[in-house]
């Protein structure tokens, strides 16, 4: 069962060759069969999970109609909020925090009669590209559980690679889904920014943030997005536009597709991994691709751009949390001034705590100028040169990380972690919509993903050109062994 | 190149209210001094005459704002759940300022 997609699972239900409590029994097996080595969720709903599969198995025998998602179990990054539940996002500061509302991703999943799971571990406050900077605990990676599973959204991508579920839910600001989807051989797909609504999400960086799914196959993302991409009147940024319809316009074919490579930017990759990506890109080009050299070297200031901006606006945020309101408040505050600054001494971890830090000092009086609203800038220029790119080609192809799985503990410096994003975070500064497909593995068996980025709006596209290069490489749908 | 030292990153605790220990001012003194070299690759760019980008899908919407008018709210006792002392329908915080003052 755990071999199903989505879509297969949800065709049993309807069908009656399933139960939903069996499918439910089914994974919440393997969720405490396997979880304890892996570490992905940080809360399991097995009660509310089998209530639900209860009242669709009746629904079902009423012959009433079935959502879309009817019988699919779906995990959710612990920083996506359900109606009393708990959210931590991954920090001490929330422990006990119960969510007063759902966000509007939640609702539209449960509409469609989807299965809640529970909530997956991840970066705290999605600051991290490894799952290590959890304060609970750190994920391992089913393909080597000594190697990380990337991050921010690394309990999602080991749940869903390890089969715990066949969907699941993460947020993406730098490439906190494609990054983790490619370190774990499965598809994780950024959004358009504003094309799935934030409301609802703990919000890091605003302008970045977007809400991504994880899944085996491409299919399976083409129906969330059809289902969870369209306009929130809740999300002043929002896209004022419906739901695209993607799943029947999937094409095989990659004729007449243009693929831009920016080549002069990816000339640093390792041997193995540039082996390998030249291998993806023949695969397309036999399916009738043609391959073009587009100029990203703006690129070279991605990180740079983003982490004076993701900081500055991340530091604005983690404002909320001062321990009046909700959170965690020390009980050493004496004083008004220290239940602000020992509950965020006590709440927020190392990494959170320099990240907050940097934003506050680009934002500061004197450095304004010099960072933030210089970074504004090149902001902007970098969205151009994308542009200009686009006008040339249909799709832009980079390999989605520029290593695969590493051990956990094995990078210490903040800025060699930093440059796990270096091919992800352009799509977080322009908004543009990008997915990492399973493409290949290193010899020592770790999985390699291909990143693959379209303008705004176009995840139909984009999404029929991932599934032709999904079927080329079947690479895509192998299970780690041992799960 | 920006001067960034100790006294920095204390300026900096104070404004974002963290109450840093000695230990994590100097490691994050360090840390904070290594990124932001490598963030002055920025001044390579030239951006004469460019307009700073604040709304990412702009050619798509320019992010309205609703009307203000009373709409779905968090209803008190809800919200009060999660707060860590209250008092009469209130959140309680320690004294702000020291009574007799």
């Amino acid at each position: 069962m755990h071999t199903l997609s989505a879509r297969d699972l949800r065709e049993k239900f309807a069908s009656g060759a399933l139960k939903a409590q069996e499918i439910i029994d089914f994974f919440l097996t393997r969720i405490h069969t396997h979880d304890p080595k892996l570490n992905a969720f940080l809360a399991v709903y097995d009660d509310k999970a089998r209530k639900k599969a209860e009242e669709l198995d009746k629904k079902r025998a009423q012959g009433k109609p079935l959502g879309r998602l009817a019988g699919v179990p779906i995990a959710i990054k612990d920083i996506i909020n359900i109606k009393d539940e708990i959210t931590t996002c991954g920090s001490k500061f929330l422990t006990n925090f119960k969510a007063p509302f759902s966000a509007t991703i939640i609702e539209l999943l449960e509409q469609e009669d989807a299965i809640l799971l529970g909530k997956t571990n991840m970066d705290e406050f999605a600051m991290g590209s490894s799952t290590e900077t959890s304060a609970f605990k750190k994920s391992n990676n089913p393909w080597n559980l000594k190697c990380s599973p990337g991050g921010s959204s690394g309990g999602s991508a080991v749940a869903v690679a390890a089969r715990l579920a066949p969907i699941a839910f993460g947020t993406d600001t730098g490439g906190s889904v494609r990054q983790p989807a490619s370190l774990c051989g499965i598809v994780g797909m950024k959004p358009t920014y504003g094309r799935l609504s934030r409301y609802g999400l703990v919000a890091l960086s605003s302008s970045f943030d977007c809400p991504s799914p994880f899944a085996t196959n491409v299919k399976d993302i083409a129906l969330i997005q059809e289902i969870t991409g369209k306009y929130c009147e809740k999300d002043s940024n929002s896209i004022p536009k419906p739901a695209d319809e993607i799943l029947n316009g999937l094409s095989s074919s990659l004729q007449g597709v243009r693929v831009g490579i920016p080549y002069a930017f990816i000339n640093d990759l390792e041997p193995e991994y540039r082996t390998s990506f030249d291998r993806s890109i023949e695969l397309m080009k036999e399916r009738g691709a043609s391959v073009v050299d587009v100029d990203l070297s703006i690129l070279k200031y991605c990180l740079a751009t983003y982490y004076v901006l993701m900081t500055a606006e991340a530091s604005t945020n983690l404002a909320r949390f001062d321990g009046v309101r909700y959170g965690v408040r020390s009980e050493q505050a004496k004083t008004l001034d220290e239940v602000y600054d020992l509950s965020r001494q006590e709440g927020f971890g190392n990494e959170v705590k320099r990240r907050i830090l940097l934003g506050t000092f680009v934002l500061s009086s004197g450095y304004q100028d010099a960072y933030y609203k210089k970074a504004q800038k090149v902001r902007r220029l970098i969205m151009e040169k994308y542009a200009e790119a686009f006008k040339i080609c249909d799709v832009i192809a980079t390999p989605t990380s520029p290593f695969a799985a590493f051990e956990i503990g094995s990078i210490k410096d903040p800025l060699q972690m930093y440059l796990a994003d270096i091919y992800t975070i352009g799509n977080n500064l322009a908004g543009l919509p990008g997915i990492s497909v399973p493409a290949d593995f290193t010899h020592t068996g770790l999985p390699i993903g291909l990143q693959l980025t379209g303008p705004q709006l176009s995840e139909p596209k984009l999404l029929s050109i991932a599934y032709a290069f999904e079927e080329a490489s079947q690479v895509s749908n192998h299970i780690p062994p041992g799960f | 190149m920006t001067r960034f030292s100790k006294e920095t990153v204390e300026h900096l605790g104070r404004l974002c209210r963290i109450a840093l220990s000695e230990e994590q001012k100097e490691s994050i003194c360090h840390d904070l001094k290594k990124i932001l070299a490598y963030m002055d690759l920025l001044s390579e760019v030239d951006t004469d005459g460019v307009k700073p980008c604040t709304t990412i899908a702009e050619a798509i919407t320019q992010a309205p704002l609703r009307d203000d008018t009373v709409g779905e709210m968090l209803q008190r006792d809800v919200f009060l759940k999660n707060a860590p002392q209250q008092f009469a329908g209130l959140v309680r915080v320690p004294e702000v300022m020291k009574s007799g003052e």
